[in-house]
């Protein structure tokens, strides 16, 4: 089975290639002052969202841009423009991922937001209803 | 404390399902106990150790339906005392979502899985005729830990098994409420009731699908493990054959009965998003399909030995190790559904080490004595490419494996690596090069010859289809304007395999009517590559702005701007279509969207009305809302739509217009910052020299002007300066208005005590005039994948039917 080793190898040996390179392409967790240093860069950046702060949605204006400020896991905040519409519950959520990269230290351009709601799952506990059952 | 007597629970229910789930448990070990006495004893037909095995194999059958019969009572009969049934259903669920609830959760579809076990532990059991000892010994060992999942036991302070029998009032988050002071606190109770994202009939039917597929994956499995442990080394591939096929049949069905699912009614805005829950049921399929191509070559050459003891256990270990990836809660936010954590982790994890070390020890301990080929392939033979074909379903799958545990290397490593960030379009980038060599050898695999090919003839039979091939795939580019190389190179391999075998099917019909089944499958293969090449790659995003309206206002470099605004009663033209935006109605937990598509006649400029889409968002205050899509299908292409942003208020159907809404008081010092909904409002400063004339005020007023900076998203600066009057002793404020934004300020007071102004802000109606963004594509051709689906089913039916008769006529031969 020789011929076959040296094709498994062969084939072997690309796909390391082809998944190293896939992986080394891809973008890491990171705080908004690491993104900063970055610029070039797509980053996952994970954070709170700053309630004190607007969070502004026009669709008449730009269906396609909504604002709002995010505190990274060191403290840092900054103002987000996320290119898409407002996403549901979006005031709800208590963790957020920004996917994006930063632009002169003071914005984050996000392609995308990955949230997560607390009452995702774990809301509702027993209680009594108002209507009784009809069984 | 008196104990509180409850009225009206079915204590005795869960008592029942309790046994059951410890019975099924011990019983399963026992039979792999038996069993393996009876495997270890070479015993004959009728030995003490098999006789016990099959009692209590049985035994561990009925338990099992036992535990299934006593839940789904419990479900059916609101048995809300129950935990599990709390969790998953609900009083206003219609009754046909019962079966949903059922496995809904982890414990239901572990058990859906160990039933599936049962099923093809009892026909093994029946038919497996020598080999049923070893074998029916690992596939009850696999049981015992199936069903150690639901036991719930406490041990040394590990949590053993979720069980689905434990009473709401004994759940550790629940035990304190002041609900179950009542000893009649289940006449006031309602479930929680099955998630409405779920209530839906592809959720009665994809899981048993899918669990049976996965179910089906542990038969090759337990004749390899009885294979090595035996050392029989090349009497159980033909037993395993039909049995693989099955299992890449039901499995293959259930990934594609998911990615339907996703299309029609999850957001997922295509039917494959590489979500790694799809992925992990993927993982296992690839090399499944390695596993019986692998087995076939066994069979016909009696070469490759070891081969066909690796795939059948990577294949296994695989689903194990997607069980671990989707409910051990490691994948946690880059997966849209997995399961909820229920603190398994670690016992999934034993799962599969054990299989993994067992499996490890029987391939070292028996290496050298499994045979090798003595002579070399050839070349030009069928076994050679299919083995080639094997490898690379490895390597694709390999690499998906890599991408979809970037969560699990990171805890294992301690590194930061993220999911990638376009995801769908990076998996698709890396396994196109996968694809191309696959339906490639799917074309030509078939005209191969085992042992020798005479390559002349082969180059004959091959060359008509190639042409043919080629120049569709020369004018498909064209018309699909298709301009990416290695898609272009994918679309003519796929047109490559179904060209190529439906020659083979209409020249070998008549000679070998047999050969049709497999013939079928691979021309169903290319077919479903092929759909979902060109549905995705020349998908057309037709909710781009087109109306020009919002253009210039746009400021940002917006690239993805993928959504419009569409405002109830405007028509906007989206690809051939003018499209209106008609209203939205409420039915059940859903609002309803109406969105008509005209067509426009060139020469009379008159509308015909097409077809209404109804994109609907699902109220769920239990997961956060959802928007389901709504797609209108022709035969060669679909449109699909998508909400992705609206108002869900069904009561204020606001016809528009310019009025202003209610008036919000604000309160501000010079520097300070107010927010609408639409934009920053900031006070920079307080204009004295107002010119009175311009106003028409008398010289004697007092006027003083509040200078607004008003940013709005787009970061556009607009000023504004509502002015303070007094005029005779009378506050007589003038407003200032910013008609795009649609805002109104009016400045009321000025305190000077506390230096702060008072304001108000009203917003026009127009903020408020219903409307929706929504999403909207062209999939070309996305049936072509559908077809391809049943042509591939059909023909592994087919082949199945072929393998079986094949080794019994085989088996006749022998004896």
């Amino acid at each position: 089975m020789k011929k076959i080793h040296i094709i498994a190898i062969l084939i072997i040996a690309i796909a390391f290639g082809v998944i190293m390179t896939s992986l080394s392409n891809n973008s890491t967790y990171a705080s908004f002052k690491e993104a900063d240093e970055h610029p070039t860069r797509t980053f996952h950046v994970v954070g709170k969202l700053d309630k004190n702060k607007p969070f502004l949605y026009d669709a008449h204006l730009n269906a396609n841009l909504f604002t709002f400020y995010l505190i990274d896991r060191d403290g840092t905040e900054r103002k987000v423009m996320l290119e898409k519409p407002k996403p549901d519950d979006f005031e709800h959520s208590e963790q957020i991922v920004v996917i994006g990269t930063a632009k002169g230290n003071e914005e984050f351009d996000a392609k995308d937001v990955l949230m997560k709601c607390p009452s995702k799952y774990q809301d509702g506990k027993p209680t009594e209803t108002k209507q009784t059952s009809s069984m | 404390m008196d104990k509180i007597t409850y009225i009206g629970e079915h204590t005795l229910l869960g008592q029942l399902g309790n046994g059951f789930v410890f019975l099924s448990f011990a019983a399963a070990l026992l039979a792999a106990f038996a069993y393996f006495r009876s495997a270890q004893n070479d015993e004959m037909e009728g030995g003490p150790w098999k006789k016990l095995g099959r009692i209590a194999f049985y035994l561990h059958s009925l338990a099992v339906i036992g535990i299934m019969a006593t839940l789904f009572t419990m479900i059916f009969k609101h048995a809300y005392e129950y935990y599990y049934v709390w969790e998953h259903s609900s009083n206003s669920m219609p009754k046909r979502y019962t079966l949903a609830c059922f496995w809904e959760g982890q414990e239901g579809s572990f058990l859906l899985w160990t039933f599936w076990q049962v099923v093809l532990g009892l026909i093994l059991m029946w038919s497996a005729k020598q080999w049923e000892a070893p074998v029916m010994s690992t596939l009850s060992l696999v049981q015992a830990f199936l069903a150690s999942m639901l036991l719930g036991f406490y041990i040394f302070g590990i949590k053993l098994g979720s069980n689905p029998f434990i009473l709401l009032r004994d759940a550790p988050d629940f035990a304190n409420l002041p609900l179950f002071q009542f000893p009649d606190y289940l006449t006031k109770l309602d479930g929680r009731g099955l998630n409405p994202l779920l209530q839906n009939y592809w959720m009665t039917i994809h899981p048993p699908t899918l669990f049976l597929g996965f179910a089906s994956t542990v038969v090759p499995f337990v004749y390899a493990i009885a294979g090595l442990w035996k050392k029989k080394y090349g009497d159980w591939q033909l037993d395993a054959l039909p049995w693989s096929f099955f299992g890449i049949m039901i499995l293959g069905t259930g990934i594609l009965m998911g990615g339907a699912w996703a299309y029609e009614s999850l957001s997922f805005g295509g039917f494959w998003a590489w979500d790694p829950v799809e992925n992990a049921s993927l993982i296992p399929w690839l090399t499944f399909v390695g596993t019986g191509h692998i087995l076939i070559i066994y069979k016909a050459r009696k070469q490759g030995a070891l081969s066909t003891f690796l795939f059948p256990i990577i294949t296994f270990v695989l689903v194990l190790y997607s069980t671990f990836l989707t409910r051990s809660g490691i994948l946690g936010n880059t997966s849209v559904h997995a399961f909820t954590d229920l603190g398994l982790s670690g016992q999934l994890l034993v799962y599969l080490l054990f299989f993994i070390l067992l499996s490890i020890v029987l391939l070292v301990v028996n290496y050298r004595k499994i045979p090798k080929a003595e002579q070399e392939e050839e070349l030009w033979s069928r076994e050679f490419w299919m083995f080639l074909g094997a490898l690379v379903l490895v390597m694709s799958c390999m690499q998906i494996i890599v991408i979809t545990s970037i969560p699990v290397s990171n805890k294992i490593f301690g590194l930061n690596q993220a999911p990638p960030v376009d995801r769908i379009g990076f998996y698709n980038r890396w396994q196109v090069p996968f694809a191309i060599i696959v339906t490639f050898l799917v074309a030509i695999g078939l005209f191969f010859k085992f042992k020798t090919t005479n390559i002349k003839d082969f180059i004959k039979q091959l060359t008509l289809p190639f042409i043919i091939s080629a120049a569709i795939t020369i004018i498909a580019s064209f018309v699909l304007k298709l301009t990416n190389g290695f898609f272009i190179a994918l679309l003519f391999t796929c047109w490559f395999a179904v060209v190529a075998n439906f020659f083979y099917l209409i020249k070998n019909k008549k000679a070998n009517f047999q050969k049709g089944g497999a013939t079928f499958a691979h021309l169903g293969f290319g077919l479903i590559i092929m759909g979902a090449l060109i549905s995705t790659s020349t998908k057309q995003v037709i909710s781009v702005n087109t109306s020009g309206k919002n253009v210039e206002s746009l400021g940002k470099d917006i690239s993805n701007a993928t959504d419009i605004l569409l405002e109830q009663g405007d028509t906007l033209r989206m690809g051939d279509y003018f499209v209106t935006y008609t209203g939205k109605r409420k039915e059940g937990h859903n609002v309803l969207f109406s969105v008509q598509f005209f067509s426009k006649d060139s020469a009379t400029k008159k509308y015909t009305p097409q077809f209404t889409l109804n994109p609907l968002i699902q109220i769920n205050p239990q997961m956060g809302n959802v928007a389901e899509p709504s797609t209108k299908h022709f035969l060669h292409k679909d449109i699909y739509t998508h909400i992705m942003f609206a108002d869900l208020n069904t009561d204020n159907n606001a016809s528009g217009g310019n009025e202003y809404g209610e008036a919000k008081p604000h309160s501000l010092g010079v520097g300070d910052t107010m927010f609408s909904s639409n934009s920053i409002i900031i006070l920079t400063s307080l204009d004295t020299h107002i010119d009175k004339l311009q106003y028409h005020l008398k010289s004697d007023d007092v006027a003083v002007g509040a200078v607004l900076k008003v940013i709005d998203v787009n970061d556009k600066i607009h000023s504004a300066e509502p002015v303070y009057v007094i005029s005779n002793d009378m506050v007589k404020p003038i407003d200032a208005a910013l008609p795009d934004l649609g805002l109104k300020f009016s400045f009321q007071k000025i305190n000077p005590e506390t230096h702060k102004m008072d304001f108000t802000v009203s917003e026009s109606k127009r903020n408020s005039k219903d409307f929706i963004v929504l999403e909207a594509v062209v999939f070309p051709y996305i049936n072509v994948l559908w077809f391809g689906c049943l042509i591939m089913v059909l023909g592994t039916v087919l082949s199945i039917r072929q393998r079986i008769k094949k080794g019994r006529e085989a088996k006749k031969l022998q004896s």
